[in-house]
């Protein structure tokens, strides 16, 4: 762990000159650029508004906020996992040409997809000033499931790229793990609506831990309890040192399989 | 002696590869390969059990017939692949222009990707930004520079490639057979550029199937043969060897 830490601060210009690289990518020869990244969580936003707050009534009020709030973190999650699951394949040719530290590229394409959440934070805010709904203090506790929801991505995602440099199918299998993960999150339901007996299966998953955070600060203007909050960020480390373990432990032969 | 008078030591090095029949890239072929259990891959030995020493400020070609482990053992000194066997000890810090353009990336503008090559072969970002005045001009790139690299000719592209590359000043410099890069004027700036370096008291490895270029510009020679080191020594013994070698080859199908 401290070893991943020192890495990072060791390659840490090259790691953000790649995470820029990535955005600019993506976002060049278009001609709104770097707008888009703001325009597109507050395009998604306004459908999901009119779509729940005139067409279908739910009994959760403000029901856009209540879902954004956690729609938001989970977006982020899927996209960065498919877009690092790919990271070590798709630099492959680099890799067998140059000698440089391997780590870079899973954490550059996470950079990247932070830069991009973080982005979608704002049009949320203003949504939630637009609707007159109330901004709870706890929005200053956000850094906290951030940084549960950024290290358990990682080590996510250290695994997958890993993975798929031997097995290409990782990179089909995770879509489909990822949709079917999506529903087994409450994300676009609340967890009371489970019934009691099944309740213990959502325990299970560690990302409930992880996005739970951002709704209780979002919409019900809550603190987690301290278990709660302890538990998100130690799935959060747990998954970073098991993830980034089995990255260590195979990175050396990348090269003969890329 | 020290061990840092040597730029590189390799001590008994072997490189073996997987030579793979079919590859399993998807999990049904793995299933399938349980089920059969035949072997769909081989081991194949490129560099075999290779050992020498280059002094610091020594220039050092690498010469031998295609296959025969020259790039291989490239990037088992730019530490690219990590040797299944042996120890390999590297001195100094090295910049490889092996394959020039590594991490190029086609939307991104010349200015843009000097920076992320410059950071890619270990510079800092500050020492790239003190070098890109020189990179530019010696690449001849011009307004180019802030135009996105897919609009470059193949010339422009590879110019701008080895600039970088040689701007980074490392104290170890592998080239591997590039110095066809550019037109006659730009071949003779590179020249001048490498022997500079070497007159800096640098080291160089060279692979090149240019004799004359080994000849004229190397203390010493390798010939490598099937993986095997088979004769180090000055550049003229070493070429005849392989002058031998190549007479073999052609005189093979006639013997058969």
């Amino acid at each position: 762990m401290i070893e991943f830490v020192r890495e990072c601060y060791r390659y840490r210009e090259l790691i953000w000159a790649l995470a820029m690289k990535e955005l600019r990518v993506r976002y060049k020869r278009s001609v709104l650029g770097f707008i888009w990244a703001l325009l597109n969580p507050a395009l998604l936003m306004l459908v999901l508004t009119l779509v729940f707050g005139a067409l279908m009534r739910f009994s959760v009020p403000h029901y856009s906020i209540f879902l954004l709030s956690m729609l938001l973190p989970w977006t982020f999650f899927s996209q960065s996992l498919s877009y690092s699951v790919e990271s070590i394949v798709s630099n492959g040719e680099l890799l067998k040409k140059v000698r440089v530290a391997r780590l870079i590229f899973p954490v550059a394409a996470l950079v990247s997809n932070i830069i991009n959440f973080l982005l979608s934070m704002i049009p949320l805010f203003l949504l939630v000033i637009g609707l007159r709904f109330p901004v709870h203090w706890t929005w200053i506790y956000l850094p906290i499931p951030m940084l549960g929801l950024f290290l358990f991505t990682l080590g996510v995602a250290f695994f997958l790229a890993t993975a798929n440099v031997f097995y290409r199918d990782v990179s089909h299998i995770i879509q489909v793990v990822l949709s079917a993960w999506f529903y087994f999150c409450p994300i676009i339901y609340s967890l009371d609506f489970v019934p009691a007996r099944y309740r213990w299966f959502f325990r299970l998953n560690p990302l409930v831990y992880v996005l739970n955070g951002f709704r209780l600060s979002i919409y019900y203007g809550l603190l987690p309890s301290w278990q709660s909050a302890v538990l998100s960020l130690a799935s959060g480390v747990g998954a970073l040192a098991l993830g980034f373990a089995v990255f260590r432990r195979y990175e050396k032969s990348f090269v003969y399989y890329v | 002696m020290p061990e840092t008078e040597y730029s590189v030591i390799l001590h008994d090095v072997v490189q073996s590869f997987r030579r793979i029949k079919e590859r399993p890239d998807t999990l049904r072929e793995v299933f399938a390969r349980i089920r059969h259990r035949h072997k769909r891959y081989e081991d194949f030995e490129a560099v075999k059990n290779v050992s020498f020493a280059i002094s610091r400020g020594e220039m050092v070609g690498l010469i031998g017939r295609n296959g025969s482990g020259k790039s291989t053992l490239l990037k088992i000194i730019a530490g690219v692949y990590s040797p299944t066997s042996g120890e390999v000890i590297v001195n100094g810090t090295i910049a490889p222009l092996i394959e020039l353009g590594a991490g190029f990336h086609h939307e991104l503008t010349g200015r843009e990707n000097i920076l992320l090559n410059g950071l890619l072969l270990g510079l800092t970002k500050r020492e790239v930004r003190e070098r890109e005045a020189r990179i530019i001009e010696f690449a001849e790139l011009g307004d180019f520079i802030d135009s996105p690299i897919k609009q470059y000719s193949s010339g422009m592209y590879m110019r701008l490639a080895f600039s970088v590359a040689i701007e980074v000043e490392p104290d170890i410099l592998i080239i591997d057979e590039i110095l066809g890069v550019g037109d006659v004027g730009f071949q003779q700036k590179s020249f001048e550029r490498i022997q500079q370096f070497r007159d800096a008291g640098k080291t160089i490895v060279f692979v090149s199937h240019a004799m004359e270029n080994v000849r004229n510009l190397c203390d010493r020679a390798l010939l490598l043969h099937n993986g095997r080191l088979v004769q180090d020594g000055t550049p003229s013994d070493v070429i005849a060897r392989y002058r031998e070698l190549l007479g073999q080859r052609v005189a093979e199908p006639a013997r058969r």
